[in-house]
């Protein structure tokens, strides 16, 4: 466990001083601004939970929607990047640490970026709340656990990408097809059967628990949620971590 | 009971029913340098990909400190250093963080960084981003990961790829004091004789995947015969002279030229020749260089 803990930190030694730093923050950035244009005035609401409600639904359609699975993919490509260039992989593969625990801190540190990207889109929601002058006064718990579920709902995709930039040597290729994958949500989304089945529309689907509103009338339950999530995360995980583990360096 | 450090029985590789090494037995003695050489394409790296296993062999075992490598592979791969093709680094970062990265998965003190870094002589470079270095800095720097975690095996596939002359000097140093100074022992892979000619104590010469020799670099010597070649004044008639007196010997230009080298021919021949008033202008011993007959067992594939 404690050689696993260094593997981890060394990970994060390899990301200090890279721009992916920046990426972390322009998402939530964006929301803020869209938060902050957000105007009540044409809706009769007064209270606050309401409020918040139309508030996180206006900030989060992009980030979740299409946002946070292309971050994903780009944070997945980004920890192999260095690898790939001048036989990185040959020499990180000869020290003494097994492909497995290697391939879990690689995901540990792409999953720490996303959730510190909730983490600022959750300080983005209460700066836009705090300006438009909402009350704090509300129940958290179910926002807390949109961004948490959000969080999850991209473990999946994380898990995908990883294979794929593990496996392409090239730093656009997955990011091409993590892409690909992400824009028919704008269509998926709008369709009750296939969006509960695609893992890239699960981000947009848990967020949208909070405000309770769906894009068809009928939302999603969380079980079937969880199921997609759990499932498709299994999939994609071990179908990885059984190619890094047979792949010749 | 076992002294080899790297032992390989029937080591296989195929690629696409193509085999990249085939039936390779190694053996590695400890303090050793062993000068692993091939041509181009031979299966070199191949092997030392096995050796490391970033790859797995179709047939045969690898024993390294007499344990079987598919088994105790993370500990024995724990005190082998290794560099593989090129010199890996992560440009952003400077030479002391590379370093950092691979000490924080090996665990060891941080004072080893500056150590190794004075080893490879980096030390005053150590803060620069590491995309500035030149490629033989980068080569150095790839050589002191590998010393970074105190290995007892050192593997390096064409450490000196692309460096000029005062590199490859320098790192042939470097390499030559491992045994000595640290007890280390070192593979490396070239396809220069001429380049492990001078540190190793033991070769093994690859070809299309065979090892077609594997001895001390002594005994490579003393397959390189000499000759002895005559220039006298007038070649044809000495010549028929020392037919006459049964010393074979072959006219090669204006020179003549003998396989035998023992001392009583030679002066046997020249007398012959001095009384008969034959001039001698030069009796040099013509020695095979090692590089020929390098050539020679590459390209023959004679079995040694």
């Amino acid at each position: 466990m404690k050689s696993f803990v260094r593997l981890v930190a060394s990970e994060r030694l390899k990301l200090s001083k890279s721009f992916i730093w920046l990426l972390v923050p322009l998402s939530p950035l964006l929301a803020l601004a869209i938060g902050l244009l957000v105007s009540f005035d044409s809706y009769d609401i007064s209270e606050s939970q309401a409020k918040y409600a139309m508030l996180v639904s206006a900030m989060s359609s992009f980030h979740s929607m299409l946002f946070l699975p292309i971050l994903t993919g780009i944070f997945s490509a980004f920890v192999c990047r260095y690898e790939h260039g001048s036989g990185g992989w040959k020499q990180l593969l000869t020290l003494p640490i097994s492909r497995t625990a290697l391939y879990c801190a690689k995901f540990i540190v792409v999953a720490t970026l996303i959730a510190l990207t909730q983490l600022l889109f959750f300080g983005a929601v209460c700066l836009a709340g705090a300006y438009h002058g909402i009350s704090f006064d509300i129940e958290w718990a179910p926002l807390l656990m949109a961004i948490g579920g959000s969080f999850l709902a991209c473990l999946p995709l994380a898990a995908l990408q990883l294979l794929v930039s593990v496996s392409w040597s090239s730093f656009a290729a997955p990011l091409a097809i993590n892409v690909m994958l992400t824009i028919p949500n704008i269509l998926v989304l709008n369709s009750a059967k296939i969006a509960p089945f695609y893992p890239w529309a699960q981000p947009m689907l848990t967020m949208l628990t909070f405000s309770n509103d769906s894009f068809n009338g009928s939302a999603p339950t969380i079980s079937n949620m969880l199921i997609t999530i759990a499932g498709s995360f299994f999939v994609f995980w071990a179908a990885g971590l059984l190619y890094f583990n047979r792949k010749e360096v | 009971m076992n002294e080899w450090v790297i032992e390989t029985k029937g080591l296989s590789k195929r690629y696409k029913g193509r085999y990249a090494v085939s039936n390779l037995n190694l053996k590695i003695a400890r303090g050793d340098i062993y000068g692993f050489l091939g041509p181009n394409g031979a299966g070199k790296t191949t092997t030392i990909r096995m050796l490391l296993g970033l790859i797995k062999p179709s047939n045969g075992s690898v024993h390294i400190f007499g344990k079987a490598l598919n088994k105790d592979k993370l500990s024995i791969l724990r005190r082998i250093g290794s560099l593989v093709e090129y010199p890996s680094y992560y440009g952003h970062l400077s030479a002391v963080d590379n370093l950092e990265a691979i000490r924080r998965i090996l665990d060891v003190p941080t004072a080893r960084i500056a150590e190794v870094l004075d080893i490879v002589g980096l030390a005053k470079e150590a803060r620069r981003p590491v995309k500035g270095f030149s490629l033989g800095m980068k080569q150095r720097l790839g050589i002191a990961s590998a010393l970074l975690g105190n290995p007892e095996l050192l593997m390096l596939d064409e450490p000196t790829n692309g460096l000029d002359p005062s590199g490859i000097l320098e790192i042939r140093e470097l390499i030559k004091q491992m045994p000595k100074q640290h007890g280390i022992t070192v593979l490396i892979s070239s396809h220069l004789l001429s380049e492990v000619e001078l540190t190793a104590g033991t070769v093994g010469i690859i070809r299309q995947g065979e090892l077609v020799f594997q001895d001390t670099i002594e005994n490579l010597h003393q397959q390189a015969k000499g000759s002895i070649s005559l220039s006298v004044s007038e070649p044809e008639l000495a010549m028929t002279l020392l037919k006459e007196h049964g010393i074979n010997a072959i006219m090669n230009d204006s020179s003549i030229l003998l396989e035998q080298t023992n001392n009583e021919t030679i002066a046997r021949m020249v007398k012959r020749l001095v009384e008969r008033d034959h001039s001698i202008y030069r009796v040099e011993e013509k020695r095979k260089s090692l590089e020929d007959l390098f050539l020679q067992i590459v390209g023959e594939g004679k079995r040694a």
